[in-house]
């Protein structure tokens, strides 16, 4: 008998600033929806562990795109990508999670992102507040510059740079196995898509001064760092909180800057605690 | 502490480990570059010829020169070689970005064989290597 994961994997077309993208996306469970947003350069792979745990599939619908560039999301059929520099814009990034939402007609879900997807999670709770439930940000914070570096696309480094600078970003005590893949799927993407998505995260994603116009009232937020993330790191992530009246920050001893595929098991323990509050909402 | 690639009685025993390592011979292909590697004010220098470590150099003379170089305080170092290490010494890119370690000289070399680099970290935490 074949050995079946219960992860499903299709593909929607959704338009964003008129331009048709074809998304592919995985899912799992029943229940609240929620959305998963993949960190900078790399693809939903990253949640397949989330996907496939039953005590969460057992109360949410979980749904994993792959962002256009990215996995199995080819860039667009009408446009001549390769004659741009690929650059990840906020609006896009707002507009594409709003509208890939619309698009599978999802009720209020829940958003939970890492890294580019924690600071996405802040942009969604700022300026679409009535679209979400609720935003979890793991690994985020309200500016984090420094990232794009030319390093991330340059025609005489390999994508063996980013397999052992990913791998440096995660927990040194975590499953080696999982530490590595981080690094393996970082070393597939596309030589422009990380330092692309890395000026959204670390140019356009700017809440200095913003967070207080947050209501969480209108959408609970909560954030989560690794104590081991030196790209955003506990006490930026705290500092966030503390700006955001009513937000709830959880250090998590052990993990790192991805803490859903480093180390599940030991993430799960921050984030069920979480996601029980977030099903137990009106 | 005494950082094995300073220390005269165990360079021999560090090369020989990187060089025998599986996963230096795959990171470190086609690199033929000279590292020098600073602790405070000590100095030595990592030759790689093809992959191998053909020599480790204490205390280099005034007229020599490297691709690039690792520099970082004791304390920094003491860190970064340990076998669980604190946030932000979990690797050269970690402790630079965080600015407990400086990489100086040609930025580019060092990035492009950074797997190769960490690898030799991990090995001087090994047995016998500390």
């Amino acid at each position: 008998m074949a050995k079946l994961e219960a992860v499903i994997g299709r593909y929607c077309y959704l338009t964003v600033d008129g331009v048709e993208y074809r998304v592919y996306f995985e899912e799992n469970g029943r229940g609240i929806p929620l959305l998963c947003q993949h960190t900078a350069g790399s693809d939903g792979r990253q949640w397949r562990h989330l996907l496939n745990d039953p005590e969460v599939t057992s109360k949410y619908r979980v749904i994993v795109p792959d962002l256009p560039y990215h996995g199995k999301s080819l860039p667009p059929q009408s446009v001549d990508w390769w004659k741009a520099e690929y650059k990840l814009t906020k609006s896009f990034f707002i507009d594409f999670l709003v509208e890939l939402k619309h698009c599978l007609e999802l009720k209020r879900p829940a958003f939970i992102g890492c890294s580019m997807g924690g600071n996405l999670a802040l942009d969604l709770a700022l300026e679409r507040p009535d679209e979400f439930k609720a935003v979890i940000g793991l690994e985020g914070a309200d500016y984090t510059p420094g990232l794009d570096i030319i390093w991330f696309n340059h025609p005489r480094i390999s994508g063996e740079f980013k397999f052992a600078n990913l791998y440096e970003s995660t927990a040194p005590a975590g499953p080696e196995n999982n530490r590595r893949e981080i690094g393996w799927v970082y070393s597939q993407s596309a030589p422009p898509v990380f330092r692309g998505d890395l000026y959204y995260y670390s140019r356009e994603h700017n809440l200095t001064g913003q967070l207080g116009r947050i209501d969480t009232s209108r959408i609970p937020v909560y954030l989560l760092c690794g104590e081991y993330d030196f790209a955003s790191t506990p006490e930026m992530c705290r500092r966030t909180a503390s700006q955001i009246k009513g937000a709830k920050y959880t250090l998590m001893e052990g993990l790192g800057h991805f803490p859903v595929a480093e180390n599940y098991q030991l993430f799960k323990r921050y984030l069920m605690p979480v996601l029980n509050e977030i099903a137990n909402m009106r | 502490m005494t950082v094995a690639f300073l220390d005269p009685l165990k360079i021999g025993r560090l090369r020989q480990s990187i060089n025998q390592d599986a996963e230096f011979k795959l990171a470190a292909r086609y690199m033929s570059e000279d590292v020098l590697f600073e602790v405070d004010k000590a100095r030595s220098i990592v030759r790689v010829r093809n992959g191998e470590i053909s020599e480790i150099k204490i205390g280099p003379s005034p007229d020599e020169s490297w691709s690039f170089g690792i520099s970082a305080p004791a304390a920094s170092w003491e860190k970064l070689l340990q076998q669980i290490p604190p946030p932000f010494f979990t690797g050269l890119n970690a402790a630079m970005m965080r600015r407990h370690l400086q990489i100086t000289g040609n930025l580019e070399l060092a990035f492009a064989y950074l797997w190769a680099l960490n690898r030799i970290l991990d090995i001087m935490k090994q047995p016998g290597n500390e």
